[in-house]
């Protein structure tokens, strides 16, 4: 057990990986083996990703189950791995997604199952990896070999334009990625010219001093890598279409897990590396998350694809997740990093219930549905419940992290905060007109009226994720006790730079307001 | 049992032999190639010269690794064997292994001369490996023309195709062009300075006083000009952009195997002369190269992205994507030093087995008659040959530098030293390519996974015609290809049992070496960066 322990990480980042190895020897005729031995092998992966819930001590920020070999001499990078409370839930999103995504593509992916099951799996690999890693080399090879699978995943089994999604995905992220490769290699050449070592150790970069200049121009390099993920406003045009086009199962993986790497990012890397110019450039990080928040809204209001919807919908949330993190209080923060989990929950329950509609009625247009409520009463209740935690309602896990954020950041950025919440009441403008138009009202369309319920396999995919919705709507300290440690060591970094920005900002007369 | 050491310490001749062992272990097998060829009939020839080809090769590493440890200078300094050139040889060797692997099924259907095209390419490979560890200027000048005229044989070797006689004329006129600028370029430089070593120069230079070299008029512009003309020579093997007009129609009109050769072996030739010819004589305050180098590195890789996304053929494109490569690796010279030459080093041997891999692929397609070099007809491979749609994939994303394969560390490698040199924008620029010539790579996967079926059957049709114009071909191998293809063909279960019995053996032992090499180079490359470092201490002015 204690050799289990010391190397959990890995075992539980390399699992998926060799279970996709077992699966290539699998006939490929063998769809329902194919498809049952994949959802097992994920659901095996999740249980085995619940010993870190069990194992982790939630009363330091310090980094858990860490691993460290040496890999790259030359470039003094290492296979260094460890969590912290914010890594740990993450792992945990990831690890249930894929299975529940995994559970949900029966029906919809008819063929290449085998190929799509090897790609889940090894895309699962790659996003765990991605959070494990404290090493900076090891995380930027785990987060650039992503877009591999995800773009295969939309290429191959999506809709519509599902091409020009797929290689707009790879295209803005890889470019993203590429200019923030630049600014990662730029920092660690400056820490090896102040101290004469070549080092990817993130802890130890974190202590490199970086000209306030450069610091900007790197924390934009690497803005942009992450903001492109997130999506922050301008750098959103790719997640519509990739959400759109995407099969369901990848919309999922998407909306739960992908968009987080970019919030994680800015977590982990940007902020603690360049703390000053993060602080000189929040106003404007900040105007572009409201903006994502209100645009995101606003568009999605006059969706007439329910995809779309939800696609635009992330943009907004998005936008509160980034509004949390970057007030910088712990309250705040906590509430982001909570509101990502919650965003990876609803979002993705939506997603699901958008992909039942259209392997049903194959089509996801708005106005094709209307008075589905009578004809799938479950269908109807359990789609209301994932509408509403995504709108916000007390009770359900959307309001505890949108709360959490709005108050946070209040006294901080009280006007900013003002605009943001303006983003609640268009959600649920968006949201519950889209449900009235879709469950309630008469049926207009023939089709619609052998429209079936859902079936047992489609309850057990969504079940997991309502029981989340209403656990951490009810009892969200579960999470909180174990996220607030790391956030509270991760604002008082913040708050040891403030003294070197408010010199700053004194000498350059930033900001008098 | 040869001792080394009385030797290394006895007499000159054995030691200037010693010192081109390796060359002239291949340059023995070449002929015994040739002899052979008077002595068997003509179906015999093909597969004894492949396989004494493949045992020539095979010696040469043997000598080169007992040789590993030593410093050998031979023929009055003008060749020297150096842990610099243990390296490089050690990619050419590969690169004319793998390269003798792919030819072995790809003159098949072709009416050709074997013995003599294996010759020629161990010839060749000799001379690669001679240019490498040349450190006299005439000595350069020699092994270049021996490289080139193989080489332009070769382009030019399948002499029925007016595309490859087209291929190898422009190529050779291009060529020649390119030799008369090193040669004037030495010619100056041995004006200016009175040597033609490399060594001998690096004195003359470093010992001279500048006020005094800057004053005599004429000496400074000869040098100045021999210098560019020597840069301009060399510039033409290496291809960078403005004198890279023969790359894309010889690399397109060369028979496959040779195109391959082209693009791995005498490209790295070409950087290790120049390494070497760089870091010895470039250094000096005569005038700037570095201000030219960057330049060139810039409108290489720009130029060669740019155009690449216009090609629909895969060897054009691969050619032109070559292009941009050599920008890449550039940038490493550029950036100098210790690290940055490594990382070079490091480049060069990471791109020869993703170059070679992918060509193997192309020639695997290429020998099946399935398909011809246009993009268009890879529509839909992927789901018919899952292995070698997914190894071609996994080179393509080699070649566009994304992680875990070799292409991404060489990349990292190169721009991080590039950045320790302070080169910010250059890296940038270059970053930003890197992004655009994912967007070819990916094309092709593209066409590969994702394209509609209808492309498909008339795929087959098209296959189906051009099947029965070989029917005069002995091989058995094709015969089946050919029965399959009139059964109706489009049967999926078939076609992998097809792929499989066609493609030989040689082709696939090409493709995993490749394979396994991008993978251990992209995850643990450590040990290779070990030996790209320690062979860059042998060179003079790190």
């Amino acid at each position: 057990m204690s050799i289990f322990l010391k190397y959990i990480l890995s075992i539980i980042i390399f699992f998926p990986l060799l279970s996709a190895l077992i699966l290539v020897f699998v006939n490929k005729k063998a769809e329902g083996l194919l498809r049952n031995l994949a959802t097992v092998l994920s659901l095996v992966e999740f249980l085995l990703s619940s010993f870190l819930f069990i194992y982790f001590k939630s009363n330091t920020y310090e980094f858990q189950f860490v691993e460290r070999f040496s890999w790259i001499r030359a470039f003094g990078a290492s296979y260094f791995l460890g969590i912290d409370g914010v890594s740990l839930f993450m792992i945990l999103l990831t690890t249930l997604m894929t299975f529940v995504s995994l559970l949900s593509s029966y029906k919809y992916i008819k063929d290449h199952v085998k190929e799509f099951v090897i790609l889940m799996l090894v895309l699962e690999t790659f996003m765990l990896g991605t959070f494990a890693s404290l090493d900076v080399l090891l995380f930027y090879l785990f987060w650039e070999f992503m877009l591999i699978p995800m773009y295969f995943i939309i290429g191959m089994w999506g809709s519509g334009r599902r091409i020009y999604s797929a290689v707009k995905f790879v295209l803005y992220t890889l470019a993203g990625s590429l200019i923030m490769l630049f600014g990662l290699i730029t920092i660690f050449i400056l820490h090896y010219n102040q101290t004469g070592n070549f080092t990817f150790n993130l802890l130890k970069l974190y202590n490199t001093n970086i000209p306030l200049t450069l610091q900007i121009v790197l924390f934009i390099a690497i803005f942009l890598g992450f903001a492109v993920k997130v999506p922050v406003f301008p750098f959103h045009t790719w997640l519509p279409d990739a959400h759109t086009e995407a099969p369901t199962a990848g919309s999922v993986i998407l909306a739960g897990v992908l968009l987080k790497f970019g919030v994680y990012g800015f977590f982990r890397f940007a902020i603690p590396l360049m703390p000053e110019a993060a602080l000189i450039l929040t106003p404007i990080i900040l105007v572009l998350a409201v903006i994502s928040i209100i645009y995101g809204a606003l568009v999605s209001i006059v969706q007439k694809d329910l995809k779309r919807l939800v696609a635009f919908s992330s943009v907004s949330h998005m936008g509160f997740i980034m509004l949390g993190l970057f007030a910088m209080t712990a309250v705040s923060v906590d509430g982001s990093v909570l509101q990502m989990i919650n965003h990876g929950i609803s979002t993705g329950a939506l997603f699901l219930f958008v992909g039942m509609f259209y392997e049903r009625r194959h089509t996801r247009l708005i106005a094709d549905f209307g008075g589905l409520a009578k004809k799938a009463p479950i269908f109807a209740a359990l789609f209301m419940i994932a509408v509403l935690s995504s709108v916000g309602l007390p009770g359900l896990n959307g309001f505890v992290g949108e709360f959490l954020i709005l108050v946070g950041s209040f006294k901080q950025y009280t006007v900013f905060t003002i605009f943001a919440t303006s983003g609640i009441i268009f959600a649920a403008v968006y949201l519950l007109w889209m449900f009235q138009r879709v469950m309630f009202q008469d049926i207009t369309n023939q089709k619609n009226e052998d429209f079936k319920d859902m079936t047992f396999r489609e309850i057990m995919t969504v079940l997991p994720l309502i029981f989340l919705m209403f656990f951490i709507g009810l009892y969200p300290d579960v999470f909180l006790s174990r996220i607030n440690p790391t956030v509270v060591h991760f604002v008082n970094i913040i708050e040891h730079n403030k003294y070197a920005y408010n010199l700053i900002k004194a000498k350059m007369g930033l900001f008098n307001a | 049992m040869l001792d080394l050491a009385q030797i290394y310490n006895g007499y000159y001749l054995e030691k200037s032999l010693l010192s081109v062992m390796p060359e002239a272990v291949l340059i023995i097998f070449a002929f015994l190639i040739l002899l052979a060829g008077l002595f068997s009939n003509f179906s015999k020839n093909s597969v004894n010269s492949y396989y004494l080809a493949l045992i020539g090769i095979t010696f040469s590493f043997l000598y080169l690794f007992m040789l590993s440890d030593h410093t050998i200078k031979g023929f009055y300094g003008s060749i020297v064997f150096d842990k610099f050139d243990v390296f490089l040889f050690t990619a050419i060797l590969l690169s004319g292994f793998l390269t003798v692997l792919m030819s072995k099924n790809y003159f098949d259907t072709r009416n050709v001369l074997i013995p003599e095209y294996y010759s020629l390419i161990l010839f060749s490979i000799s001379a690669m490996m001679l240019l490498v560890s040349s450190i006299n200027l005439i000595m350069i000048f020699l092994s270049i023309e021996f490289m080139s005229i193989c080489a332009y044989i070769l382009t030019g070797y399948l002499k029925g195709e007016s595309r490859s006689t087209e291929a190898a004329m422009k190529y050779f006129v291009l060529g020649a062009f390119a030799s008369a600028f090193l040669l004037f370029g030495s010619v100056l430089i041995y004006a200016a300075t009175g040597h033609l070593g490399l060594y001998n120069i690096h004195n003359f230079m470093s010992q001279q006083n500048y006020k005094l070299l800057y004053h005599t008029y004429n000496v400074h512009t000869f040098l100045v000009i021999g210098l560019i003309l020597l840069l301009v020579g060399l510039a033409f093997k290496m291809s960078l952009f403005p004198f890279h007009a023969w790359t894309p129609d010889s690399y397109d009109g060369a028979p496959t195997p040779v195109t391959n050769l082209m693009a791995t072996g005498i490209k790295i030739a070409a950087f290790g002369v120049f390494i070497r010819v760089f870091t010895s004589i470039y250094n000096f305050n005569v005038f700037n190269f570095y201000n030219i180098l960057w330049v060139l590195a810039i409108l290489t890789m720009t130029f060669g992205n740019f155009a690449a996304l216009l090609q629909t053929d895969l060897k054009r494109l691969i050619a032109y994507s070559s292009i941009a490569q050599a920008g890449y690796i550039l940038l490493g010279v550029i950036a100098g030093g210790y690290y940055g030459i490594s990382g070079t080093l490091f480049y060069l041997i990471a791109y020869v087995f993703m170059t070679a891999g992918a060509f193997a692929i192309v020639i695997m397609f290429e020998n099946l008659n399935l398909t011809s070099v246009d993009i268009k007809s890879y529509s839909g491979l992927g789901y018919k040959y899952p292995l070698a749609g997914a190894a071609f994939s996994f080179f393509l994303l080699s070649l566009a530098g994304i992680p875990v394969t070799s292409g991404f560390m060489g990349k990292f490698f190169v721009f991080s030293a590039a950045i320790k040199s302070g080169y910010y924008w250059l890296v940038i620029i270059a970053l930003l390519n890197s992004a655009v010539a994912a967007y070819y790579y990916i094309k092709i996967i593209v066409k590969m996974y994702m394209s509609d079926n209808n492309d498909n059957s008339e795929q087959i049709k098209l296959s189906n015609g051009s099947n029965n114009t070989i029917v005069n071909t002995v091989n058995a191998n094709n015969m089946d290809l050919q029965t399959f293809a009139e059964s109706g063909g489009g049967k999926t279960a078939l076609t992998e049992t097809v792929l499989l019995k066609s493609t030989t053996s040689a082709l696939i032992i090409a493709v995993i070496i490749c394979l396994i090499f991008t993978l251990i180079l992209g995850i643990f490359p450590q040990p290779f960066i070990s030996f790209a470092s320690r062979s860059v201490t042998s060179l003079w002015n790190i």
